[in-house]
């Protein structure tokens, strides 16, 4: 039956039945005396009629839709199901069709609306009790909501078999023509800029002119290629992906403290594209490296935001703890599915079909992991752990055989050699420990006189016996005073066996405090151990006690010093350097001692080449957090529970609520690097367009839901798409594609006349491509670029970054641009420890995404600052006296040679004749420092044509 | 030479023309549309895509005049705003928020609050205010004797006693009400404001932040920054203290000698534009150049306070020898007049800096607030005091809206076992004074005790919204599309305090 000629039935049927009285029997009539009640003859119609105006295609108010069987089965903006399958009674859009006097009841009582009478009403009820089955229509109409153009397939046929033949057809339909042919020097530039990020040297421009003029197309060929194979590539490409991805390295918000070991992840991603990982590789590497035996890869989770303060206030840490996995469910949306699933945190989806249920679904695959250090384990750990057992236990052995050696304390101040004869180690925030001789004691006192800053704190205090028990573990233990009112500090910490800050004492004034134990009776003791911060990896190292004394007493009145500060070397002195001290020992111990170091370092020795593998902010795994939906998004509304899965809409998998955190986000990983996924492919060949030619073929490049872009050219996309899968993801195969074709070599200036006019009346943004977009070098290029001109660039590749920001150590992190700089400092950008919402005071005005956000698609404004920043700064005079010296030293001994030189090292030509007699007689003038400081400043220095 | 170069400039169709916006905006025939024109508007064509409540209004910006000044949506009240950020969270029932009951009941325990835990733990006694508060002016208004010359003014102000903040930690807190989001990285109300309306100023930036001479506050340079928005609109900082940075060459290049390196660079883009006259991203650049060259003159006079008179100097305290902090925070204040009469549009003035730690340099009094607060006190009144009386007595105040915020306020209590106050977002008090609020009023109330907002309950996204409709602007229709939504300063939510507005 037509839908048409259905709905007219169905029409005449309810007129009948509103009149004759005989409702329930006319319901039986149209259903069956025992039949259900068929939904697209009786309640679609019902549906049209009185409630898809407003919960329809067309609009949706609340978020509610009666045209797609999911809609009402997951409920509108707020989540709950408006219709429960069986149960009317707890369908609340049952309930408001009938309860007329309910608040909610529907439809609403204006504009002519009328409530629905009692047959219909029936039909609802009946309808929903007998589970509320849909029809065969309805699962047509169901796939409406994934209408939207890019959840469709992969289109696999095409009209044209090139991007040159997608593109033309498209511009010969709107009457335009290709631009001419670019000059060689400026496709050059342009290859070099858009590949490496950095310009040609004069004489790769003039080597890829000589080819280009023998055969164009081989010409750029070989340039491709060869640039695609150079490791400048993968740090130009990294930095885009970086930018999608709104990697840092700090923490973000009050505290931003740097993240030292983040840079792994960086360098993940630019040996990534380097090798030209397949791209569905590197998806499952970023989600779930730790099964693929790519550790560092997942610093891609934890690249965003994180909250280092702390609070005991449950709802500030959950809110705290739900922003992370925000941030992580978010990225992960955006940057592979161009999916804004972050959307939906507190409401279904406005535009998208995802229920708010999928963001939490999404997120369960996610709930595993927390921010923080993980060890980067090779693919043999396993092996290598093996083969640590033995070694760990003698290690253990010869710990507890050096407990007994530790230099014994003396009360008398140390000398004045460097370091002291007979010194103690300086006080740290890790173990200290105080050894003296065996002494009874009953009461045992810590007084502290002064510290590295603030009240002093501890974290632990261990008093060993004679016996080697900590007997303070049982003592009773008094305080001079006790830091107010914070359960992370309190006193009873200080013997309760725990570790770390949150498990420490502080004392209630700066600068001093003192503990009293009494241990209950007299024992002999012989050692003091204590800590700031005895946690494995310490994140502690304040409030460090540097001046104190240990003393003893048997009635609690007369007391004996037995250890203080006096002997120890003073702080921050250089701790590698100071040999171990044999202060009290016998001849016999101090062999003894000697013997079971050097046995003990050669062990350690062992164990860091086997098993000591380098720690990277790349997460912590764990086991998964349950994870329930929020009531609009608020932690303290917790709803159901949601099981690990993907978008449902989109196809997919669930996992049971036990699932390990590894298979969760394997899981997901597969879901989305799965070649009949829909948007994972397209995205990317996007991306790769939009970094290729200004704007991509959809112009969202991270959202390609119904509330970003549509594409230009959807063929081409799907073509680019399909190339890629088959090319086994390989990344480079499509930016091949991209570069040799002929829409990259067309010209960005000199247009013909004609054409100018007709493509700005038809396609003024370009969308066509009937021009090559000129465009201005981003921060990092043009920061390379600048020290490629004066020769400074190192292309030092790889490891721990350079700062562009002055050292800091503050509680709150203070960011200060440094003005100053060393060759160290001189790498390519992309190697900048990044800080997070802080911008280089230089180069951070030339719209650098400051990685609070994602940044898909970067910003060009031109602005004062940035013509300050370029004429004034400091950076900029420095460089340009370099470039004068390197153009003194390598361009000849004319200022006229010099020119020249300038002009191709900076703009890949040479210079005109007005140019060229306009600049001699400057630098005649004004020197050639000043004639630099005016070249980095032109226009066509940081353009791209 | 120079007769060729004049003669090529007088044929090319460059110079002026060629900064003529109509060839930006009206795509000419012989021009390439803009790629700064065409980033910096990036995809707002989407605006056609997205439903909201009222299409969004995009200001018409020319990439060659990124603060040239631009229409309102609908007349504004206020020309330009001062927005004074107190750092670490001031506390409100110390200074405006008057609680008889807080005196009646110190030293007793807050009813139903036993249990509470708040940022730093649990709570002790209610603690009556450390200062007495006294009626000021004619309104009688009660504020007390922590910020007497502030209180003075009681009869300009507009006090909001039911703000609200959704987050009790700083650095989320201080990002609300900088950008209206908890988060980090979206764009600050004074990026929003100078992408909206530009400046009516061209010489100087159109959105200047002014840190506290003892440092940046809580959330750095965030407070200033232009998110997702283009650079242009991001806060330009500088104080009394340090002015814009590479303002001018360093001293090793004379003047003469800069003067003409500019020249020569200005030879140098003309003849590429001799060249490609449909270079039009070109024209932005030479703006921009030109811009920066009026902004060194501009600037450079703007911290010379050699023409303020020595009564003026007296009422912000900026000759005060004794407490330096104070003389420095008041030369800040002087700069934010000077800045507001140049009529740079959005001035943001921080009083208190993070770096020093909680409570020495700024309002986080958690210890012993009677203490701190005896010296932020001082170097807070007078000068914004002073601030305040110099705009309205120069006039300034008729089309200035002035707001004085922080990121919450503090717990009417004393923490347990300390002598100072916690977080409290659920209630605390900001003010507006200066064009189109009501003068001498209060709006709001906290429970009798000041910890929670009962009365007309605002939030941070209905002080933004009512900030923005005092500059002509509909906090709904200001948006920017970014990642897949149309932004807002008040994200989905804030209404405009109607009863507040004049």
């Amino acid at each position: 039956m037509s839908p048409v000629r259905n709905r007219m039935l169905s029409a005449i049927l309810f007129l009948v039945l509103a009149h004759s009285g005989l409702m329930t029997a006319a319901v039986q009539a149209v259903a069956g005396e025992d039949g259900p009640i068929r939904f697209d003859e009786l309640v679609r119609p019902l549906f049209e009629k009185h409630c898809m105006e407003c919960h329809g295609p067309s609009k949706q108010i609340s978020g509610l839709r009666l045209d797609i069987r999911e809609s009402p089965l997951r409920g509108g903006d707020f989540g709950e199901p408006a219709i429960v399958p069986g149960k009317s009674g707890e369908s609340p859009l049952y309930t408001y069709i009938k309860e007329q006097d309910h608040a909610n009841a529907m439809p609403p009582r204006k504009d002519g609306r009328r409530p629905l009478n009692d047959a219909e009403v029936e039909i609802l009820r009946r309808w929903i009790d007998e589970g509320a089955v849909w029809g065969d229509a309805s699962a047509t109409v169901d796939l409406g909501k994934l209408d939207h153009w890019s959840f469709q397939p992969l289109q696999r046929t095409f009209e044209a078999d090139s991007i040159d033949g997608f593109l033309t057809k498209k511009r010969t339909e709107a009457g335009l023509a290709a631009a001419p042919l670019a000059e060689p020097h400026q496709i050059a530039r342009r290859l070099y800029f858009n590949l490496h990020g950095l310009p040609p040297t004069p004489s790769q421009v003039e080597e890829f002119t000589k080819d280009w003029k023998e055969d164009p197309d081989r010409a750029v060929a070989i340039a491709v290629d060869r640039l695609l194979a150079a490791p400048q590539y993968g740090e130009r490409w990294a930095r885009h992906w970086l930018d999608v991805v709104r990697f840092a390295e700090s923490d973000g918000f009050e505290m931003n403290h740097p993240r030292p070991s983040a840079w792994h992840y960086r360098d993940y991603v630019i040996e990534s594209w380097n090798e030209d990982e397949p791209f569905d590789a590197f998806i499952r590497s970023q989600i779930a490296g730790d099964r693929f035996g790519v550790d560092r890869a997942t610093g891609f989770l934890v690249g965003g935001p994180w909250d280092r303060v702390k609070s005991p206030d449950p709802v500030l840490t959950a809110n705290q703890r739900a922003d992370e996995l925000h941030d992580m469910v978010s990225v992960t949306g955006t940057a592979f599915l161009g999916l804004t699933i972050g959307c939906a945190r507190c409401h279904s989806h406005k535009f998208d079909p995802i229920s708010q249920v999928d963001y939490y679904r999404v997120k369960a695959c996610l709930s595993g992991v927390q921010h923080g250090e993980r060890e980067l384990k090779p693919a043999d750990h396993a092996e290598r752990e093996t083969q640590a057992i033995a070694l760990r236990k003698e290690l253990g052995i010869i710990d507890a055989n050096l407990q007994q050696l530790h230099p014994i304390a003396s009360l008398e101040r140390v000398g004045t050699a460097s370091p002291p004869r007979g010194a103690r180690a300086a006080v740290s925030h890790r173990e200290n420990v105080d050894r003296f001789r065996p002494i009874a004691a009953r009461y045992l006192r810590f007084e502290i006189s002064a510290t590295s800053g603030g009240e002093p704190c501890i974290d632990e205090l261990e008093i060993v016996s004679s016996a080697n028990a900590n007997v303070a573990r049982d003592a009773k233990v008094t305080s001079s005073g006790d830091f107010p009112n914070n359960p992370f500090h309190r006193l009873n910490h200080i013997n309760d066996g725990l570790y770390g800050n949150s498990h420490s004492w502080i004392s209630n004034s700066a600068g001093k405090g003192q503990l009293d134990f009494d241990l209950g009776m007299p024992i002999e003791i012989q050692r003091v151990h204590w800590s700031r911060d005895r946690t494995p990896e310490p994140q502690y190292a304040d409030r460090v006690i540097t001046e104190y004394s240990i003393s003893v007493s048997l009635d609690g009145e007369n007391w004996t010093t037995v250890a203080n500060h006096s002997d120890r070397l003073p702080r921050n002195a250089a701790a590698g350097d100071v040999p171990n001290s044999n202060s009290g020992l016998t001849d016999e111990e101090i062999v003894k001692a000697t013997e079971w170091r050097g046995r003990k370092k050669s062990i350690e020795q062992e164990l860091q080449k086997l098993v000591g593998y380098p720690r990277a902010y790349v997460g912590m795994m764990g086991k998964p957090e349950s994870v329930a939906r929020f009531s609009r998004g608020d932690p303290t509304q917790p709803r159901e529970a949601v099981a690990p899965g993907s978008v449902s809409a989109l196809g997919g998998f669930e996992l049971g609520l036990d699932s390990s955190d590894q298979d969760r986000r394997v899981a997901l990983a597969e879901w989305i690097a799965a070649p009949d996924n829909p948007l994972t492919a397209r995205v990317l060949v996007n991306r790769l367009w939009h970094y290729h030619f200004g704007v991509g073929i959809v112009d969202t490049p991270s959202d390609f839901g119904a509330g970003g872009g549509r594409p230009s050219h959807p063929e081409l996309l799907d073509w680019l798409a399909v190339r890629l899968i088959e090319n086994r993801w390989s990344i480079k195969s499509i930016q091949r594609l991209i570069c040799n074709s002929q829409a990259y070599r067309q010209a960005s200036l000199g247009l013909p006349e004609g054409l100018i006019a007709r493509g700005n009346q038809v396609d003024s943004s370009n969308r066509l491509l009937w021009h090559f977009p000129a465009r201005r070098l981003e921060a990092e290029p043009l920061r390379d670029t600048i020290l490629a001109m004066s020769g400074k660039l190192s292309l030092q590749a790889g490891g721990p970054g350079f700062d562009l920001f002055e050292p800091n150590s503050n509680y709150v992190r203070v960011y200060e641009s440094k003005t100053k700089f060393g060759d160290g400092d001189f790498r390519r950008m992309v190697y900048q420890n990044k800080p997070r919402v802080e911008l280089d005071q230089l180069f951070g005005a030339f719209d650098c995404p400051d990685a609070g956000q994602i940044q898909p698609r970067r910003n060009v404004s031109t602005t004062p600052l940035q013509a300050l920043n370029l004429l004034n700064s400091q950076f900029i005079l420095d460089q340009s006296k370099w470039f004068a010296e390197r153009l003194r030293r390598e361009g000849g001994s004319t200022s006229r040679d010099q020119v020249r030189a300038a002009f191709l090292t900076a703009f890949s030509r040479p210079p005109e004749a007005i140019e060229w007699e306009v600049s001699d007689a400057f630098i005649q003038s004004q020197g050639l420092d000043e004639f630099c400081r005016a070249i980095f400043n032109t226009n066509e220095f940081i353009m791209v044509y | 030479m120079r007769n060729q170069f004049q003669r090529n400039k007088s044929l090319s169709p460059t110079g002026s023309l060629f900064l003529d916006r109509r060839l930006f905006l009206g795509c000419g025939a012989t021009g390439l549309g803009s790629i700064a024109l065409a980033s910096m508007l990036g995809d707002q064509s989407l605006l056609q895509r997205v439903r909201g409540n009222g299409p969004p209004i995009r200001p018409e910006i020319d990439p060659s005049k990124p603060y040239a000044s631009r229409s309102p949506h609908f007349a504004p009240k206020a020309k330009r705003i001062l927005l004074i950020f107190v750092s670490g969270a001031i506390s409100h029932v110390d200074t405006f928020d008057y609680k008889p009951e807080l005196v009646k009941n110190h030293d007793k325990p807050m009813p139903d609050s036993s249990g509470l835990i708040t940022f730093q733990g649990e709570q002790g006694n209610l603690i009556e205010p450390r200062w007495k508060f006294r009626p000021r002016g004619e309104s009688g208004k009660m504020t007390s004797d922590l910020l007497p010359r502030i209180g003075e003014l009681a009869d300009d102000i507009c006090f909001i006693h039911s703000m609200t903040a959704k987050s009790n930690t700083h650095g989320p807190a201080e990002n609300q009400m900088a950008t209206g989001f908890t988060l980090d990285g979206f764009p600050s109300i004074g990026a929003w404001v100078s992408y909206a309306l530009g400046s009516e100023c061209q010489d100087l930036p159109a959105f200047v932040a002014i840190p506290d001479p003892r440092g940046i506050p809580q959330i750095g340079a965030r407070q200033w920054s232009s998110g997702f928005l283009p650079a242009a609109f991001q806060g330009t900082p500088f104080n009394s203290d340090r002015p814009i940075p590479n303002l001018v060459p360093p001293a090793e290049i004379p003047r003469e000698k800069d003067i003409a390196t500019r020249e020569f660079l200005r030879r140098l883009n003309q003849f590429q534009i001799d060249r490609n006259p449909q270079d039009e991203a070109l024209a932005a650049r030479i703006a921009s150049y030109e811009l920066a060259a009026k902004m060194q003159l501009a600037a450079a006079s703007l911290n010379d306070l050699s023409d303020e008179t020595d009564e003026t100097l007296a009422l912000y305290g900026a000759d005060d020898t004794k407490n330096t902090n104070k003389a420095r925070f008041a030369k800040n204040c002087i700069l934010a007049r000077r800045l507001l009469e140049r009529d740079v549009r959005f001035v943001q003035l921080f009083n208190g800096s993070y770096a020093m730690g909680e409570g020495v340099g700024n309002w986080d009094g958690h210890k012993v607030i009677e203490q701190q607060y005896a010296i932020h006190g001082p170097i807070l009144d007078q000068p914004v005091a002073g601030l305040v009386t110099d705009l309205k007595r120069r006039g300034l105040l008729d089309d200035t809206l002035i707001a004085f915020v922080t990121e919450f306020g503090r717990m009417p209590t004393f923490q347990k076992g300390a002598s100072g106050r916690d977080h409290n977002p659920s209630g605390f008090t900001v003010w507006l004074a200066g064009a189109g609020v009501k003068r001498g009023y209060s709006y709001g109330a906290t429970d009798p005790f000041g910890y929670k907002a009962i009365e007309n309950v605002a939030t941070i996204y209905d002080l933004h919204a009512t900030i923005l409709h005092l500059l002509g602007l509909n906090h709904e229709q200001l948006s920017f599309y970014h990642n897949g939504i149309e932004r807002r300063l008040t994200d989905v939510h804030g209404h405009v305090l109607s009863e507040l507005l004049s």
